[in-house]
């Protein structure tokens, strides 16, 4: 009876209570999992959701096709060329099979299966990022390794493509190649949206161009399930394609000229040559020689062509039309002209003696290039004949004669004013500024005064005045068009996919030259004298198809000395034609080409009659290689 | 029969609901994530759903039976279910590397999980009929050898997390049967003292979720990853769930084993914190049941089943749910009701069947000894045994 009331009345046994305290501690279990359940579902939700959310969805990359680069008339430089590539999800191949995948692989493709397993463990700390292991397998090889997908757990094969270039050196240099990024401008390319795995414009246009030509990535938000594989896709924004380009130069004329320079200049000889549309700026022309044939680094350029490239004393890889600085030489003597006669250093009648040479009083002695001197000489002999007495006489002054110079700092100025000292802007990746000199020049990187002497060098484009061959091809056209400096004029215009012309790049005016009309129509009868005139320095480059006007330039360089003791010289013909109203300006350099007169204006001929004709004129002249007395 | 049903109270009634609505949103939570593709007996969810209906008819029908009977084939169970164990190591089927079940057919069986009700049942009438010298060493040692056995034989399949339910049902049986605290002491000092040893003598895969359960984040991808995304799952919840068609964890599989060890991570992203709560409060239903049923227990035998019940399925939800919320390491405990898995589920279920009996038999005599009038003299018989 005892015992029955007990239980009822809610007095539990020992046996209760003890059990009474499990269920306690089963209750204080369930309380924990309440609070952590809070925890997790209502304060820590939004931290959660967005994992959930990044475990689902994944953005991939849509890589856009390449723009295509034309010339003037539409002919193709290059197209994309279909290509397969293999790539690995290091995610995806188990790390226990990652051995026989890298061996098997390796052997489809005739990769190193060592170094294929080293790539995929480099890629296994990101498991998700898929990498390129292999650019460009065979048909054949891209469907065996699709059929053994289950022998290649990761693998995969995508589309992708290549380059492939035409016309090969005739285009090489200026068109430029494409490569993969090299690995000190990662980070750059990174945030201009490119991937690492990407080849990217490595010179010329494609360099240059590169953002234009490449597109923008389209986009895709996809679910993954847990193994990273598609479920299915969000949204799809379509890449945008690359613009097409179309360039200035006609490759045909290119061409023409790529072959008048390569048959007089050969194995031996170097240089530039470049022709421009006198009213626009428009490159109608540029040929830096020895060139490269793009279409081998397309390729993937054997060490052998490349060693052969980069050991070449000649540096083909570089665009000396842009990218080579050299002195001027004589050719430069327009902008003391123009400067002299602006700023009335003397009139245009004024008369200079040219003994052939001039003696500063400190005895330094400056020559003429006619030893004999040119005589009493005023400013339209002085540029056809080419004096350099005279030059020396209104840029530094005379000393024994009233005659006070342009000075250096006048004579900087109207440098510059014609374009020396800066890039002209070219579409081309690497273009120089060149060398003003000018006291202060000289005290900063010399650490040395400023004589009279250097006034004297710089005024016949020698001593520390450099320049490359388009800064000085813009200052004869601008003369020959009545002033106008334009910026060269590379891109024609830009199409999109559509094959819409979405921009045409105006033409672009950098400047004027700071001359009268009656000054500027003094530099160019000096300039038509020198070559159609009896004592003219050009008379070499006199055409029987169009009038042409201008001026050759012997620039001495330092360097191993030629025969006779003399220093080296690169020759320059510069000009325009025809010169009553020109249409075209042009510049001829030959690297180390000894006297302007003889080397360069002739090659300039060809290309003028050339540019007129349409075709190449037989060869008039013995090559480069004979001139120097070798081969 | 019909005078069991008579006796049906409200708090039988209300531990039978909250029973089928566990099993219920288990099947459902198990339809929303098992392959469309399969039909038939191979299809995880008919399977499942045979055993809720052999599950559901053992229940009501152990319900009925007087649980006394029970006492009668105490030893004889214990010894059937140690010769499964012990036969399973040799004649049993591996997965996931371990060798836990008997293949019949289709049918895979877990000796374990009747191992639980065996030793919950040979542990009760045990201490019941030691009752006079309960709190002697030699009673108590007793007992840790009944229960070492069944331990080391599933220790060897290996499954560490059912050696742990034996554990566990072992010491709270012997605490509830009144065991001196000095030698639960003595055990629990043992068991912090050995754990370091234990450590050399595990398996690396136990070392490791030891290591996950203390910070997942080591290796994500790896070990971590489903503590990691089990985590995911229940967090991204929220207050109300986010459906079933759109539970990305469990719908894209980044959540794994969702149909056993993680299956409360699946139900709680679909039903969120609300769900969870829902989950959670079922399963103290059936608790608060259990120590209804051992406070009103008529004797110690019923006192000391309920209580073992109680233990296991108390051990078993708390672990079940805290592994996969970060409060309990891994240890392939499933969830009892809910997860996939027949053994679990018709034992589980047979359990309660117990629980009940002894709530509906508690004033009957034995073998129809059913007036009220001799409600003392049942009390005596339960002391018979």
């Amino acid at each position: 009876m005892d015992e029955t009331t007990g239980r009822g009345a809610g007095r539990p046994n020992s046996s209760s209570r003890r059990t009474l305290l499990i269920g306690a501690a089963a209750a204080a279990g369930g309380a924990a999992l309440i609070a952590r359940l809070w925890d997790l579902q209502i304060v820590r939700s939004g931290e959660y959701i967005g994992q959930a959310e990044a475990n689902r969805t994944r953005q991939q990359a849509v890589s856009p096709v390449r723009g295509v680069v034309y010339d003037r008339n539409g002919v193709q430089l290059v197209r994309n060329l279909p290509i397969f590539d293999v790539w690995v999800m290091p995610g995806d191949v188990p790390e226990e099979l990652l051995p026989d995948v890298a061996t098997r692989l390796g052997e489809l493709t005739g990769n190193d299966g060592p170094e294929l397993a080293t790539a995929i463990g480099l890629g296994q700390g990101r498991p998700l990022d898929p990498i390129r292991l292999i650019r460009n397998v065979t048909r054949e090889t891209a469907l065996i390794i699709k059929e053994r997908t289950l022998d290649l757990p990761g693998i995969t094969v995508r589309d992708s493509a290549k380059r492939e270039y035409f016309h090969g050196e005739v285009m090489g240099q200026m068109v430029g190649f494409t490569g993969p990024i090299s690995p000190e401008r990662t980070e750059e390319y990174l945030e201009r949206g490119v991937g690492l795995d990407e080849d990217v414009g490595l010179s010329g246009i494609e360099n240059h161009l590169q953002d234009l030509l490449r597109g923008r990535d389209g986009r895709r938000l996809i679910e993954v399930g847990a193994l990273g594989e598609e479920r299915r896709e969000f949204a799809y924004t379509p890449p945008e394609s690359g613009r097409s380009v179309y360039l200035t130069v006609e490759v045909e004329f290119q061409r023409g000229m790529h072959e008048i320079m390569a048959r007089f200049l050969g194995d031996l000889g170097a240089g530039v040559a470049i022709v421009m549309n006198i009213d626009s700026g428009d490159v109608l022309g540029m040929v830096s020689y020895p060139a490269f044939n793009n279409q081998l680094f397309a390729e993937g350029i054997s060490t052998e062509d490349f060693s052969r490239l980069a050991s070449d004393s000649r540096r083909p890889l570089i665009n000396h039309a842009i990218a080579g600085l050299y002195p001027p030489g004589s050719t430069y003597k327009l902008v003391v002209a123009a400067g002299a006669l602006e700023e009335k250093v003397l009139s245009p009648e004024h008369i200079v003696d040219c003994p052939g040479h001039l003696t500063l009083p400190s005895g330094w002695i400056f020559y003429d290039w006619l030893l004999t001197g040119h005589g009493e000489v005023n400013i339209h002999r002085a540029i056809s004949e080419s004096c350099n007495v005279y030059f020396y006489n209104v840029s530094g002054g005379n000393p024994y004669t009233d005659l006070v110079g342009l000075g250096e700092r006048r004579l900087a100025e109207y440098s510059r004013a014609f374009g020396f000292g800066r890039a002209t802007g070219i579409d081309l990746p690497n273009e120089l500024d060149g060398i003003v000199p000018d006291s202060e020049w000289k005290h900063d990187n010399l650490d040395e005064p400023w004589v009279t002497g250097d006034t004297y060098q710089a005024a016949i484009g020698q001593g520390f005045v450099q320049a490359t061959p388009l800064q000085l091809l813009n200052m004869y056209a601008a003369i020959g068009n009545g002033g106008t400096l334009y910026r060269p004029r590379l891109i024609d215009r830009v199409e999109n996919s559509q094959r819409e012309v979405i921009d045409i790049p105006e033409v672009e005016e950098l400047g004027r030259l700071p001359l009268s009309a009656d000054n500027l129509e003094r530099l160019r009868s000096g300039l038509l004298e020198a070559v159609q005139g009896v004592n003219g320095t050009g008379k070499q480059a006199r055409s029987e198809v169009a009038s042409v006007a201008g001026k050759t330039g012997t620039a001495e360089y330092t360097g191993q000395l030629v025969e006779g003791g003399n220093l080296p010289s690169h020759a320059w013909f510069a000009g325009y034609a025809p010169a009553d109203r020109p249409r075209i300006a042009f510049i001829v350099l030959i690297r180390d080409g000894g006297e302007g007169s003889a080397a360069a204006a002739l090659v300039a001929r060809d290309i003028v009659d050339f540019y007129f004709t349409g075709t190449v004129a037989p060869m008039r002249y013995a090559p480069f290689s004979s001139r120097r007395g070798i081969g | 029969m019909l005078d069991t049903i008579r006796r049906v109270q409200s708090g039988d009634f209300a531990v039978t609901l909250a029973v089928m609505g566990l099993i219920t949103v288990g099947l459902v939570t198990l339809s929303g994530i098992s392959e469309p593709a399969s039909a038939g007996f191979e299809s995880q969810i008919v399977r499942q759903s045979v055993f809720v209906v052999i599950g559901v008819f053992l229940y009501i029908t152990v319900a009925t039976i007087d649980y006394r009977i029970l006492s009668i084939f105490a030893w004889g169970g214990y010894v059937f279910a140690m010769l499964a164990l012990l036969l399973v190591l040799f004649f049993g089927v591996e997965r996931f590397g371990a060798q836990r079940w008997f293949l019949f057919g289709p049918v895979q069986f877990q000796p374990s999980e009747m191992a639980k009700v065996a030793l919950i049942i040979v542990l009760a009438r045990y201490f019941t009929a030691l009752q006079e010298v309960r709190n002697s060493t030699w009673t108590f040692m007793g007992s840790i050898a009944l229960t070492g056995i069944p331990v080391v034989l599933v220790l060897l399949e290996p499954d560490l997390g059912t050696s742990l339910v034996f554990v566990v049902i072992w010491f709270c049986m012997a605490f509830a049967a009144g065991s001196r605290l000095l030698h639960m002491g003595i055990i629990v000092m043992l068991g912090i003292i050995s754990a370091p040893i234990s450590w050399f003598v595990m398996r690396p895969y136990m070392r490791e979720r030891i290591i996950t359960f203390i910070d997942p984040t080591i290796d994500p991808l790896g070990s971590g990853y489903n503590v990691l995304q089990a985590q995911i799952a229940v967090g991204s919840g929220g207050w109300w769930g986010r459906g079933i068609g759109s539970s990305t964890q469990s719908q894209l599989e980044f959540l794994r084993v969702r149909d056993t060890d993680f299956i409360f991570a699946v139900v709680a992203e679909q039903f969120g914190f609300v769900g969870s709560l829902v989950i959670i409060s079922l399963f103290f239903i059936i608790f608060l049941y259990a120590l209804i049923v051992v406070v009103r227990a008529p004797n110690d035998f019923s006192r000391f089943l309920a209580a073992g019940i109680l233990a296991m399925i108390a051990f078993e939800v708390l672990v079940a749910i805290g592994m996969n919320i970060g409060l309990a390491p891994v240890t392939g405990i499933t969830l009892p009701l809910m997860s996939a898995g027949g053994s679990s589920l018709v034992m589980t279920l047979i359990a309660l069947g117990i629980l009940v009996s002894v709530s509906l038999h508690r004033d009957v005599a034995l073998f129809h000894a059913s007036s009220r009038a001799e409600l003392p003299a049942g009390r005596r018989a339960g002391h018979r045994f």
